[in-house]
């Protein structure tokens, strides 16, 4: 039924009833609806047809596969020391695990440049501190920067500090505290990078850190500005 | 146009929420649920991915919910945002608070670890004379656990211990690993019992109120379900002094609405619940709403290596499975330096080890590595924090959440007793495993903060005197007679168990006594 042939019916109806009851009462005002915009001719719907196509043919890269991370936050003494920090603690891949890569090649320094500088302060000072106290060292010690000092050189300001933790309990000295959870975000940053999944599969096996990815659960339609606030807000905890 | 009134309004939609609905729709009740999350699918929101396609690489998105340890890039999404939901404390008493709103709750996620209370914790005062009793015993709620462990089709061995009560369990005679009986024979020397661990199998790997619970009261046509609703406040009618109103937001359009209702049962989640009702200023003529908040400690422990099983040698018949140290502490004999006790969970591992447990790098590290694979043996502590009247929440006035609802400010701290007891159980666990000959890589003495073991307890505790509890013994405020909360903000004291069986058995005791008083028009 047409919307107007709908309202004239109602219209009816409604007489008919009230003539049935016997209602003396003023004829009825006819609320008139303003009449149907006329359809403009105009482009199809955007969406028309998308349901019909199929998933295109291709796999898609992450952009580590075809680009480098510029790097902003560390100074170029600190990214240096942070570089051969890499090589000391994750060289290139012997033995069973020959052909994968190394910090470097898997680019975890950049990376790291990029997950520090988005972090919270005391992260980052722990890192600049920490990168620092490695490059004075190494010229105290040996007069040369960290990122020429020798694996041996290397090892003689590491070795002292590493300790045996469990998870969530770091050691608690400065120094320590740095040197440890350093290795420990080389190892991620290296072992979850495409560079490694590749020599993964490259050698038959899975690649390492599959899991089940949960998307935004059915997320609020808040706008910016009750994001931000709530963001504001959300800096009182503590 | 909406009904007129709900008989039974559920707020929250997890194990105890799902329990309420379970058995009072199960009586023919008419009840409605509402939760403040969306209905998870997972064929919906999930993908399987590997890590290197994430933007972080699997490290958590520098920020984002710093207090949920249990958080990653994967399941970010699951977790209430600590943004969106704030909670305040003071710096130095930090708090985890460690939140799902999806429906089902952490029903989706808990670690299914099984357990009755046993009365060393509901009569602890009168075992130790610290705090206060429970109102019931392991006697009134043992029927309710022996149900709910068949719902949730609990393993476990029967083992005779007043302290590990056993239950209606579906048996697990497993044969036990060279290693777990090594470490069982060297606890047996010195008079430290090694269990079976207990655990709810579920169905089709899930135990959640989204499979074990809701299905059946959704089958009955008497539940109704409304997803994505924040209660703000419940509010009273001043003649009857009864809630007679439930005032929430819309979580997505933050459209305010209302509704009435009956009876109004809170299974919100024990510091959501409490929230709910210090901002509605109910129920509270004891003042000790939430007061008495506790929780377990967790993150002490100790990793180790079998070396029998090192170098290729690692074999189902030496590694693998686990086990459970009941309480042992403080049960014939006192412990001089803290009160009640705590559990160990152990277990072995015939996979990786934690490269954590080296103080190596490079291609030292990567030799450890493999040379020790297949060798690990882990033990954690699983530790009762007394309950103390200092540890609370309030309302913080000056934080409001995303829906402008007041926030929690969360003030507890553990103390010489927890520490003391997390160190007892570190040492006890070394002199054991030494003793079975393992080597102890890596030991850990500090609990994680308050909060990490995700079993916040207490606040709205249950008592028979209405001067010192907000709840009766069956979970029906003492100042509102149509208000039930049968989460575990009933807690009067939490032992060292998982506290899912007794939340859920509490829940299916009062929900009973619930639909049986509306029966007789008490309600």
């Amino acid at each position: 039924m047409q919307r107007r042939d709908f309202v004239k019916a109602m219209i009816a109806a409604t007489a008919t009833a009230k003539a049935a009851a016997g209602q003396q009462t003023a004829p009825p005002v006819v609320q008139k609806l303003p009449p149907a915009a006329p359809k403009a001719p105009g482009p199809v719907p955007w969406s028309r047809g998308l349901l019909d196509v199929k998933p295109l043919p291709m796999t898609p890269l992450v952009p580590d596969a075809v680009a480098e991370t510029n790097t902003h936050f560390f100074t170029d003494t600190q990214m240096a020391t942070l570089r051969r920090l890499g090589e000391i603690f994750m060289p290139p891949g012997k033995g069973s695990l020959k052909g994968y890569p190394s910090a470097i090649e898997a680019a975890a320094p950049e990376f790291l440049d990029f997950l520090i500088g988005s972090s919270p302060a005391d992260r980052k000072q722990m890192y600049q501190s920490g990168l620092d106290r490695l490059e004075t060292e190494a010229k105290e010690k040996f007069g040369i920067s960290f990122a020429h000092a020798s694996a041996a050189q290397a090892d003689q300001l590491i070795r002292p500090w590493l300790r045996a933790w469990m998870n969530e309990h770091p050691p608690t000295e400065e120094h320590a505290l740095f040197i440890n959870i350093a290795h420990m975000d080389f190892r991620t940053a290296t072992i979850n990078s495409q560079a490694w999944a590749d020599a993964a599969r490259a050698a038959g096996k899975p690649a390492p850190d599959v899991d089940l990815y949960w998307y935004p659960v059915d997320p609020d339609l808040r706008d910016a500005d009750s994001r931000k606030a709530a963001a504001r807000r959300g800096t009182a905890v503590n | 146009m909406a009904e007129e009134k709900v008989d039974v309004l559920i707020i929250g939609s997890g194990h105890s929420g799902g329990m309420a609905a379970k058995i009072l729709t199960a009586k023919g009740i008419n009840c409605l649920m509402l939760n403040a999350g969306p209905i998870a699918d997972v064929h919906k929101d999930t993908e399987v991915k590997p890590a290197y396609t994430l933007p972080y690489r699997n490290f958590k998105r520098p920020g984002q919910l710093e207090h949920v340890f249990q958080s990653n890039e994967f399941n970010a999404n699951t977790w209430v945002d600590e943004k969106e939901v704030p909670y305040t404390y003071d710096p130095q008493k930090p708090y985890n608070w460690v939140r799902v709103r999806l429906f089902g709750g952490r029903s989706l996620f808990w670690s299914r670890q099984s357990f009755r209370l046993s009365d060393y914790e509901f009569k602890s005062k009168s075992h130790d004379g610290y705090g206060d009793d429970w109102p019931i015993s392991l006697a009134d709620l043992g029927p309710y656990y022996a149900r709910v462990e068949a719902i949730f089709r609990v393993t476990g061995h029967a083992d005779g211990l007043p302290q590990y009560p056993d239950g209606n369990f579906v048996v697990d005679d497993t044969p036990w690993s060279g290693c777990m009986q090594r470490f069982r024979d060297a606890g047996k020397k010195m008079g430290v019992p090694v269990c079976k661990a207990r655990s709810a199998r579920g169905v089709n790997g899930l135990a959640s109120s989204v499979n074990l619970l809701l299905p059946d009261a959704f089958e009955t046509g008497k539940l109704k379900a409304v997803p994505n609703v924040v209660v703000r406040e419940l509010s009273v009618d001043k003649n009857t002094g009864l809630i007679n109103e439930v005032h929430f937001v819309d979580r997505i359009s933050h459209r305010e609405m209302s509704i009435k209702a009956r009876v109004v049962v809170l299974a919100a989640g024990t510091l959501e619940s409490t929230r709910l009702l210090l901002n509605s200023k109910l129920a509270n003529s004891s003042g000790v709403l939430g007061h008495y908040l506790t929780d377990q400690i967790y993150g002490a422990g100790i990793n180790c290596s079998v070396p029998e099983a090192r170098n290729g040698k690692s074999n189902p018949a030496l590694m693998g499975g686990g086990g459970l140290i009941p309480r042992f502490r403080n049960i014939e004999s006192k412990h001089p330096k803290f009160l009640r006790g705590y559990a160990l969970n152990i277990f072995s591992n015939a996979g990786e080890m934690d490269p954590r447990s080296f103080a190596a790098y490079g291609d030292e590290l990567q030799e450890k590595l493999e040379s020790y694979h297949g060798s690990g043996f882990y033990a954690g502590i699983m530790g009762e924090v007394l309950p103390r009247y200092e540890n609370q929440v309030s309302i913080d006035k000056e934080v409001v959440d995303a829906w402008n609802i007041p926030a929690l400010r969360i003030d507890t701290k553990y103390t010489d007793n927890e520490f003391e007891m997390a160190r007892d159980a570190v040492d006890t666990s070394i002199a054991i495993a030494e003793a079975a000959g393992f080597e102890v890589l890596a030991k850990n003495y500090l609990p994680n903060p308050p909060g990490y073991s995700i079993h916040e307890l207490g606040t709205c505790r249950m008592g028979d005197d209405p001067k010192t509890s907000v709840l009766n013994k069956w979970n029906q405020s003492h100042d509102i007679k149509n208000l039930f909360v049968v989460d575990a903000s009933s807690f009067v004291s939490g032992g060292w168990q998982n506290p899912t069986m007794t939340i859920l058995a509490l829940s299916m005791r009062a929900s009973e006594h619930l639909a049986e008083e509306m029966r007789k028009g008490n309600v």
